[in-house]
């Protein structure tokens, strides 16, 4: 496909547990076209997390590639500017303000200017915090967080956001309106989302949904 | 400001949030380490330089010695008087002597001084307590506050000096002694000086001694910036050969060997006060490095380098090290100039100032901190503390991101 943005094949992952050998992934092909939203389902422990890991180049698989944008560089540099990373327990520095940790995702590949900082502020106000822009972490709460982590990984204007069960630790009216909020902003700037969740409900936004189940995508 | 800078100073030095524990108790153990160094070795830099002090106030910077005596002393004040840097020579006879009055006995050294050219050399006026330099002729003394003090002589007092010329010469008849009038009181702040010495004209030394014309050295005062070994070697260029001049370090050489000994030894021992608060700072980092594992892992996923996150952590170490550093040299000068108070309520509360200076030789606690100590300090406190921040930060560095976001 000409415009696909990610391309695994035949991902095979194994983990050792002492004596045993776990085969988590055993084979996992995907593409993904640039634009849609896609969602992964699976039971606890099916490898969901581990998949994502892969597709973030963040673990190397034991077999199969990856590209992105069809080319198999997916070392830090790059990925710092071709995607985004949304985690369940929302992973803010705690000694940094809202502001400044989404403004760390442009900190990290450059220098922040006026132009950043605007951006920064700009994200927070879409997801909803500008009013809350100098509030360190400890004095959100959960939503409040999961929108500042959604506001960083799209800091850098990613071609792709990888969200981990993004609703996890969030009630379910949180969760619903961080997923909503998570899908509307993508729409909005044309990026690609790969979503994992539980939740049938979320995945059912999704352009398009996958289960994960023994090991290979369904 | 690259993000590891930026995150190193925000994780030691949050914004909004009180110090954190990690950085304080860093910081402190450094800061303590430094302090220790600075009052230490400022007090033992002190001793040395409060002697330095001492024998160019009473000697001048070089000594000019014979094998045996100095004859014609005078052409070689001269002589040594048209060496360029010299400002200035005056000759001198020295030597114990047995001191009375009133049945009380002491034995202090003599120190028979040249009226006429001593203010060149040795700014005794300066030290004068009670009578007056000016007074001082071949009939008198100027004894040292110790010693009036132990015979209990005061201005205007008559004491009996004997030498030991004069159990030779009398050869068991009556030892009749020179009688001298007290015309002044001196206290030059050295504890031994002060304790037992008699001050006396070159003349009356010299009668005392049987020296005739001759005298036992010539001190010599240098104008100021000349270095004494480069005008040494120049007035033994000019010097008969049984005559040589010496520097003060070459004439206290050893006493000055043992006292760089003592600074080194002491130097030494409390760096390990400063290794023990890196080797803390270490733990603390690694304890900080297991708590951020998942920040660690978020870093690595959001693009950050192994290198960027080791150094991260790093400059933790290198930020402890300098703020611990600021604060230990502010604490320990502070210390230093409030020195003297200090002693003075630790010896109110404990008794024995008295004894402290009898056996310090010093009337206040001396201080002088050379600043190749100082950037001594500063580089092994520096140094110590980034190597502290070196073991935690290849561990931070070799975490991979997956397994860090995954670790509980």
């Amino acid at each position: 496909m000409n415009n696909a943005i990610l391309s695994a094949t035949g991902l095979v992952k194994t983990f050792l547990s002492g004596d045993r050998r776990l085969e988590v992934l055993r084979g996992v092909d995907l593409e993904i076209t640039a634009g849609e939203s896609i969602s992964i389902r699976g039971e606890s422990g099916s490898g969901k997390s581990t998949l994502l890991h892969l597709l973030a180049g963040l673990d190397a698989p034991d077999v199969g590639t990856l590209t992105w944008e069809a080319a198999s560089d997916t070392t830090a540099a790059r990925r710092a500017m071709f995607l985004g990373v949304v985690f369940q327990s929302f992973y803010l520095i705690p000694e940094l303000d809202a502001l400044q940790n989404v403004l760390m995702a442009r900190r990290i590949v450059g220098s922040i200017g006026s132009p950043e900082r605007t951006r920064a502020r700009e994200l927070l106000a879409r997801v909803g915090l500008a009013e809350r822009s100098h509030h360190l972490p400890a004095h959100l709460s959960g939503g409040e967080r999961q929108r500042v982590a959604v506001a960083r990984a799209l800091m850098n204007q990613p071609r792709l956001v990888l969200a981990d069960e993004p609703t996890g630790n969030l009630d379910e009216h949180t969760g619903n309106a961080v997923i909503d909020l998570l899908l509307g902003l993508c729409r909005e700037t044309g990026t690609t989302l790969v979503l994992v969740t539980h939740n049938a409900a979320h995945a059912a936004k999704c352009t398009r949904q996958l289960l994960l189940r023994d090991g290979r995508l369904a | 400001m690259p993000w590891y800078l930026y995150l190193a100073f925000k994780q030691l030095f949050p914004t909004g949030r009180r110090f954190p524990f990690f950085t304080a108790i860093s910081v402190v153990s450094v800061m303590l380490g430094v302090a220790l160094l600075v009052v230490v070795l400022g007090v033992m830099g002190g001793f040395g330089y409060q002697i330095r002090e001492m024998i160019t106030d009473t000697e001048g910077e070089i000594q000019i010695k014979a094998r045996g005596l100095i004859s014609d002393y005078r052409n070689v004040v001269k002589r040594v008087e048209a060496v360029p840097g010299v400002a200035g020579a005056t000759p001198y006879a020295a030597g114990m002597l047995m001191v009375q009055y009133q049945n009380k006995p002491a034995f202090p050294q003599m120190r028979g001084l040249d009226m006429t050219s001593i203010a060149r050399v040795v700014p005794l006026g300066r030290f004068v307590r009670l009578g007056s330099l000016d007074d001082l002729d071949d009939d008198a003394v100027i004894l040292s506050g110790g010693l009036a003090d132990a015979l209990g002589a005061r201005l205007g007092a008559t004491v009996d000096i004997y030498t030991p010329l004069m159990l030779a010469k009398k050869d068991g008849g009556i030892i009749l002694p020179r009688t001298a009038r007290v015309v002044g009181i001196l206290e030059i702040g050295h504890q031994q000086l002060d304790s037992s010495t008699l001050y006396c004209t070159l003349r009356l030394a010299q009668d005392l001694y049987g020296l005739d014309r001759d005298v036992h050295g010539i001190n010599v005062r240098l104008q100021p910036g000349a270095r004494e070994d480069e005008v040494a070697t120049r007035l033994n260029a000019v010097l008969p050969p049984e005559v040589r001049a010496f520097s003060w370090r070459d004439s206290f050489a050893d006493f000055l060997w043992v006292l760089q000994l003592e600074k080194n030894m002491m130097m030494f021992v409390l760096l390990f006060v400063v290794l023990v608060a890196a080797f803390l700072t270490m733990s603390l980092l690694l304890v900080l490095v297991l708590k951020k594992t998942r920040e660690i892992g978020l870093l690595g996923a959001l693009g950050a380098s192994r290198r960027q996150i080791a150094l991260c952590f790093c400059l933790q170490g290198v930020g402890v090290g300098v703020v611990g550093t600021g604060l230990g040299l502010a604490l320990g000068f502070t210390v230093l100039h409030f020195r003297n108070e200090l002693v003075r309520a630790i010896t109110h509360l404990t008794g024995g100032q008295e004894l402290l200076a009898r056996f310090y030789q010093f009337s206040e606690l001396p201080s002088h901190t050379e600043t190749r100590d100082l950037v001594l300090i500063i580089v092994a406190a520096l140094l110590l503390s980034t190597l502290a921040g070196i073991v935690p930060a290849v561990l931070a560095a070799r975490l991979k991101p997956a397994e860090a976001l995954r670790s509980e």
